[in-house]
């Protein structure tokens, strides 16, 4: 990269079923005025927007960036729209940070989101319509072979996804801005949640929310006045396949293992377990909590449930997993990306509150989509690159 | 060989809106027979905005009263609307400057013919008996037509809007694809091997995606009808809009023998859930040859829903994991 890229602000809003309190440019706005704030900065400071958000079937707007221009100070200004499924959000913070080190803008402005309440992603996944496959399922119908497969391929234990589960609820609770806050979560509680797709539990995935996510991003000249120290940009990497070829290893995807090499070599990180203090990674079924701790090279293959099981992802474990309680308690699908890279953001610059990793310096953020076949990946770090 | 039907889809879909405090409060005045306007520094907007453009602050939260007449700053004419349009005779779309308002709104114009319309002229808002709470209760006719006639207000204030969407289209169906359809009505599954890696896909897409070279007639292949379940999941319906299923079901991928890439989303039926299991040998019943049909068939995924009747067990031992665990979908 040219030049250094900071994060010096983030914002998200309180994530909910449904924010009918706002509308959709109102839950933008909010995500990205809490930014602002906090990178104490006003509109006119910003030179460019970077809007990010899963398909436009799912609130049946098209092109919601030119609606959203007006909220989000964008008139007049460089506006980019990105789109890469569910891992849309992290592609959107890669690309704000790509126009930064690129040294095309001092300052950006990303902000993806969702407002599932306004329609239903369970259809809009689900129906016969081109480049999506009619599963009459949503994504659990999808994922749900792929995890029998890494169970029967691990031969982890089956109350794996369970812990995670009832792990990721608990960090939930210390996360004010989550969706679920279940004060009764417990393994018997989701273990004798009703079976939705054989082998995945209602209480195994992650609920339909309504929610945004914003950051703003500086040239390191900018980044070096903030009051908070930034968040340095260390290594960012996409990598994607096709969703169908034969001898595709759909459980653990090549596109996956690609990612986190080229991830880590930018960032110069030989042993990630070890160098690593934290990882928020994209879970939206339980299991790929143990699936990603390998798609990110944490463990040895089929290895990856001995993490969980062993508490080394835990909030106070070697290496925590979705310290703000995740996918799994919060999930406005566009913003999810996002979602995942500002906790590592506000990890490493201290910000996390009741779910901050004592000494955090570098920290993972995740994000996938489609069907397991987009990856968008970054290390940010309080010390610069 | 009668002809394929054409390759048709409907998207839809119904929709809300949180309207926010500003549209809400334009929409519930548009029912109640006033059209509203957002103050932004010194402009009026119309239709208001929550935001002011110029500097991204939050509009006065009290809106001004604007029209009911104006002028129209340009148009265009609809000479043969589609059943989505708010008229089902020709009209016009109209930029409309309502009086008191500093910008146009785009809306309809119901006027007695294209020599009706012009830049300039003065229009006027009627509205609908029937109304929605919805942009459309209100509609333009030119001046000289107006009638004024009385809008009983309506209840409560509009904060959620729901909408109907619908999308419909047409896709022109690949060569192979229209092969590999007219093999289900015969009873047949019709894959393509790769000249190139000697893989066999099915339903193909025409090409083998790896080493990207196209594949044509000569490299169709039949496969018999009897594979394995390569992967599956059991599905609690949720009752979704458009979600026809309401007991648990199975959702399999079979991969037949000599293939290499499974056919996916496989309705199962007949087999008891706590029986299925991957590595299970089935074949494929087809449905009576006279009603065999062809649906949701696209050019991407393939559907087999209207030609196969149910998968069985063919009774063979089940196949080891080796032979499918790459193959789920």
């Amino acid at each position: 990269m040219a030049e250094r890229c900071g994060i010096v602000g983030i914002g998200q809003t309180k994530h909910d079923s449904k924010r009918l309190d706002v509308s959709m440019v109102g839950l933008v706005r909010e995500a990205a005025l809490r930014a602002l704030e906090d990178a104490e900065l006003t509109w006119k400071d910003i030179d460019a927007v970077v809007i990010g958000k899963a398909p436009d079937l799912f609130e049946g707007v098209m092109m919601p960036e030119l609606y959203l221009a007006d909220a989000l100070g964008g008139a007049y200004k460089p506006m980019l729209r990105v789109h890469t499924a569910g891992s849309v959000g992290g592609s959107t913070g890669i690309v704000a940070a790509s126009l930064v080190e690129a040294g095309v803008h001092d300052r950006v402005l990303a902000v993806a989101f969702e407002k599932q309440s306004e329609s239903n992603a369970m259809w809009a996944l689900s129906i016969a319509m081109p480049f999506s496959v009619a599963t009459v399922a949503g994504a659990g119908g999808f994922f749900a072979p792929l995890i029998r497969g890494y169970m029967r391929r691990s031969g982890a234990p089956e109350d794996t996804g369970i812990r995670v589960a009832v792990k990721d609820r608990l960090n939930a609770l210390k996360n004010p801005y989550a969706h679920l806050h279940m004060e009764d979560i417990s393994f018997d509680l989701v273990a004798a949640s009703p079976m939705l797709w054989d082998p995945v539990r209602y209480l195994e995935t992650c609920p339909s929310s309504d929610g945004a996510c914003a950051m703003v991003f500086a040239s390191e000249k900018l980044a070096e006045q903030t009051q908070t120290p930034p968040a340095w940009v260390h290594a960012t990497a996409m990598r994607s396949e096709p969703t169908m070829f034969s001898g595709r290893d759909q459980v653990m995807p090549q596109a996956s293992l690609d990612n986190a090499k080229a991830l880590y070599k930018q960032a110069g990180i030989t042993n990630p377990r070890k160098e690593i203090d934290c990882a928020e990674m994209y879970v939206p079924f339980s299991w790929f909590e143990p699936m990603w701790c390998e798609g990110m090279l944490f463990a040895e293959p089929n290895e990856g449930w001995k993490m969980t099981y062993e508490g080394a992802t835990a909030l106070d474990g070697d290496l925590p997993v979705n310290m703000s309680g995740g996918v799994l308690s919060s999930n406005p699908i566009g913003a999810s990306g996002l979602l995942r890279f500002a906790e590592a953001a506000l990890q490493v610059r201290g910000q996390a509150g009741e779910h901050q990793v004592d000494g955090a310096r570098k920290a993972l953020g995740h994000a996938y989509g489609g069907g397991s076949q987009y990856f968008s990946t970054w290390i940010v770090s309080s010390d610069k690159p | 060989m009668s002809e394929l039907p054409p390759i048709t889809y409907t998207l839809e879909y119904p929709y809300t809106r949180t309207t926010g405090p500003v549209v809400g409060a334009f929409l519930t005045a548009l029912r109640d027979g006033r059209i509203l306007g957002s103050r932004c520094g010194d402009r009026v907007i119309c239709p208001p905005l929550e935001f002011d453009p110029d500097t991204a602050e939050p509009v006065a939260q009290d809106l001004v009263e604007v029209g009911p007449g104006g002028t129209v700053k340009s148009w265009t004419w609809i000479a043969e609307p589609t059943r989505k349009h708010p008229f089902q005779q020709p009209f016009a779309f109209a930029l409309i400057v309502l009086d008191g308002a500093d910008t146009a709104l785009s809306h309809a114009v119901k006027a007695r013919g294209i020599d009706a319309m012009s830049t300039g002229m003065r229009v006027r808002a009627q509205w609908r008996e029937e109304r929605a709470s919805a942009v459309t209760d209100v509609y333009f006719v030119p001046e000289a037509d107006a009638v004024d006639t009385y809008v009983p207000p309506g209840e409560g204030e509009v904060e959620l809007t729901e909408h109907l969407i619908s999308l419909d289209f047409k896709e022109a169906i690949h060569p192979f694809r229209e092969r590999f359809a007219r093999g289900l009505i015969a009873g047949k599954f019709i894959g393509q091997k790769s000249p190139v890696s000697g893989k066999v896909y099915i339903p193909s897409k025409g090409y083998d995606p790896l080493a990207r070279v196209a594949m044509t007639e000569a490299d169709d292949v039949e496969l018999p009808p009897v594979g394995i379940v390569a992967g599956y999941t059991v599905i609690t319906p949720v009752q979704y809009y458009g979600q026809k299923e309401t007991e648990p079901y199975i959702r399999a991928s079979i991969l037949l023998d000599g293939a290499d890439q499974p056919l996916g989303q496989q309705d199962i039926k007949n087999i008891p859930h706590d029986e299925f299991r991957s590595g299970m040998r089935l074949r494929a019943v087809f449905r009576p040859e006279s009603e065999r049909k062809i649906v949701e068939m696209d050019n991407r995924w393939g559907s087999t829903g209207g030609v196969i009747d149910h998968w069985e067990p063919t009774g063979e031992p089940d196949a080891p994991p080796e032979k499918y665990l790459e193959h789920l979908f």
